[in-house]
């Protein structure tokens, strides 16, 4: 269940992962860091449950991973920057349900030995190929789980209409999946949009 | 059908555990190869009726310190190449620079006003000379900032020479065709050898003028013949009419250079010496 004070959204956990608020005892979650509390404050989304594993590629500095790890019950955390990489594993180093992966989203035989089924497929990655490394990483997806695409459309093709670029994205999606929900996260994030998708059963 | 975890081997006769220690989990995992097209993923309850773990939490422990240690070899394995610390010295000597022309603009301005003659004289001035003026004229604070820049300037000279032997060291092909100043700035616009490397040579032709690159990709103006490799006299000194033969010939060359600067990483004498004929050859009008 995702915890809201007023309508603030906060996450239970220990504070001073990177320098955020904390509010009652709770780490608050800013939407205008993260895409993910922003598809959250605008009312989408996937709920965070206690027994959900989660694969979050694109995990750079862990902020956004940190906040997933205190709502779930594992996430494996996939990177492939080095500099990021060190912040990722000093976050990982003080939250127990964090495996953090140096390997490339766009090669899953990499991580593949270590990975099980997850609920939960999160994928925030700057890549022009974005659907189709989610589409690659759906083998880890459970039947009836979850993938949230965070579409960064200017990665995809800075010359190209926003609009043109979800599209585009949508269709490419619908071949495998159901989509849920899609919503562009302005005003916190501009030319993103969240595409909420399940996989069928 | 065989499927190889990282915490062993895993068919229909059952399971072949690798060990629990960490490290050697780690090597082993490195190697595995995976095919994606029948791979299942991991029930972490067969690492536990393996053997390898007793609980979750143990198997999510081992996991975390297994694919940290090879994290750590990985982050260590990037940042090992030499060109590495080349790219941050090189960045370092061009941040100097602007620091240095900031400072030395307000000085300038700032003696001027305690100084009125000193206005028509020092925009001609070399800088070098204008700072020795200041320090000669000025008092308290002007005169200690100025000697903080010449302390400064110092810095950058001996950077750069540090930048430029690095440089005939990291990438000496390189080096040898456009000299390793001007060759570690392409190296530090490409973010490392590697991707130098795989560069085609119309691609280093014209790294650092991407402003008039792009501008003309979007119509209307005329492409730009050089970036950065217009700072190499080669290049700059050639006679206009022949100046964008002598870059391209001169980028094509250099591609082939970094590539052999990080497959082979030693200089290629044979190569050295055909290429620079080629460029000199383009410099000559017909």
């Amino acid at each position: 269940m995702m915890k809201w004070l007023g309508n603030v959204l906060v996450s239970p956990g220990e504070g001073g992962v990177y320098g955020e608020r904390t509010l009652d005892g709770y780490r608050v979650w800013d939407p205008y860091r993260s895409k993910l509390a922003a598809l959250y404050t605008l009312g989408g989304g996937v709920e965070l449950t206690p027994e959900i594993r989660v694969l979050y590629l694109g995990a750079a500095n862990g902020t956004t991973v940190s906040h997933v790890a205190d709502y779930v019950e594992t996430v494996y955390a996939v990177e492939f920057a080095p500099r990021p990489m060190q912040d990722l594993l000093e976050v990982a180093r003080r939250r127990r349900n964090i495996v953090p992966i140096m390997a490339d989203a766009n090669r899953p035989e990499e991580y593949a030995p270590f990975m099980e089924a997850v609920d939960l497929l999160y994928q925030d990655v700057a890549q022009p190929n974005q659907v189709e490394i989610a589409e690659r990483n759906l083998v880890f997806l459970k039947p009836g789980g979850h993938l949230i695409l965070m579409l960064k459309t200017r990665s995809v093709d800075v010359r190209r209409d926003p609009a043109e670029v979800l599209a585009e994205a949508r269709t490419g999606l619908e071949k495998r999946l159901d989509i849920a929900d899609v919503r562009w996260l302005d005003p916190y994030h501009h030319d993103h949009a969240a595409i909420v998708c399940s996989r069928r059963e | 059908m065989l499927q190889r975890y990282w915490f062993g081997d895993v068919d229909e006769e059952g399971c072949r555990a690798a060990g629990t220690d960490p490290a050697a989990l780690a090597e082993r995992a490195a190697t595995l190869r995976t095919g994606m097209d029948s791979f299942v993923p991991i029930d972490w309850e067969v690492a536990r009726d393996c053997g390898v773990v007793r609980t979750r939490e143990e198997y999510v422990d081992l996991l975390r310190s297994v694919c940290t240690t090879l994290a750590r070899k990985k982050i260590a394995q990037s940042y090992q190449g030499r060109d590495v610390e080349l790219l941050q010295m090189v960045r370092m000597l061009d941040e100097l620079d602007n620091v240095i022309n900031l400072l030395q603009e307000r000085a300038a301005e700032w003696y001027q006003v305690t100084n009125p003659s000193f206005s028509r004289k020092y925009r001609s001035l070399p800088a070098k000379k204008m700072l020795g003026i200041i320090r000669k004229g000025a008092r308290g604070g002007l005169s200690d900032v100025a000697d903080e820049i010449d302390r400064l300037a110092g810095t950058r000279s001996r950077l750069m020479r540090e930048v430029s032997a690095r440089a005939d060291e990291v990438m000496p092909n390189t080096s040898a065709l456009i000299g390793g100043l001007v060759a570690a700035r392409l190296l530090s616009k490409a973010g490392g050898l590697e991707t130098l490397a795989r560069m085609p040579g119309s691609t280093i032709q014209v790294i650092g003028s991407e402003r008039a690159l792009f501008s003309h990709l979007r119509g209307g103006t005329p492409p730009p013949k050089h970036g950065i490799i217009f700072q190499h006299r080669r290049v700059h000194n050639a006679p206009r009419p022949v100046r964008g033969r002598v870059a391209r010939v001169l980028a094509a060359k250099l591609a082939i250079a970094a590539r052999l600067d990080y497959y082979r990483g030693e200089a290629v004498p044979e190569f050295l010496k055909s290429a620079q004929a080629r460029i000199d050859e383009a410099g000559v009008e017909a």
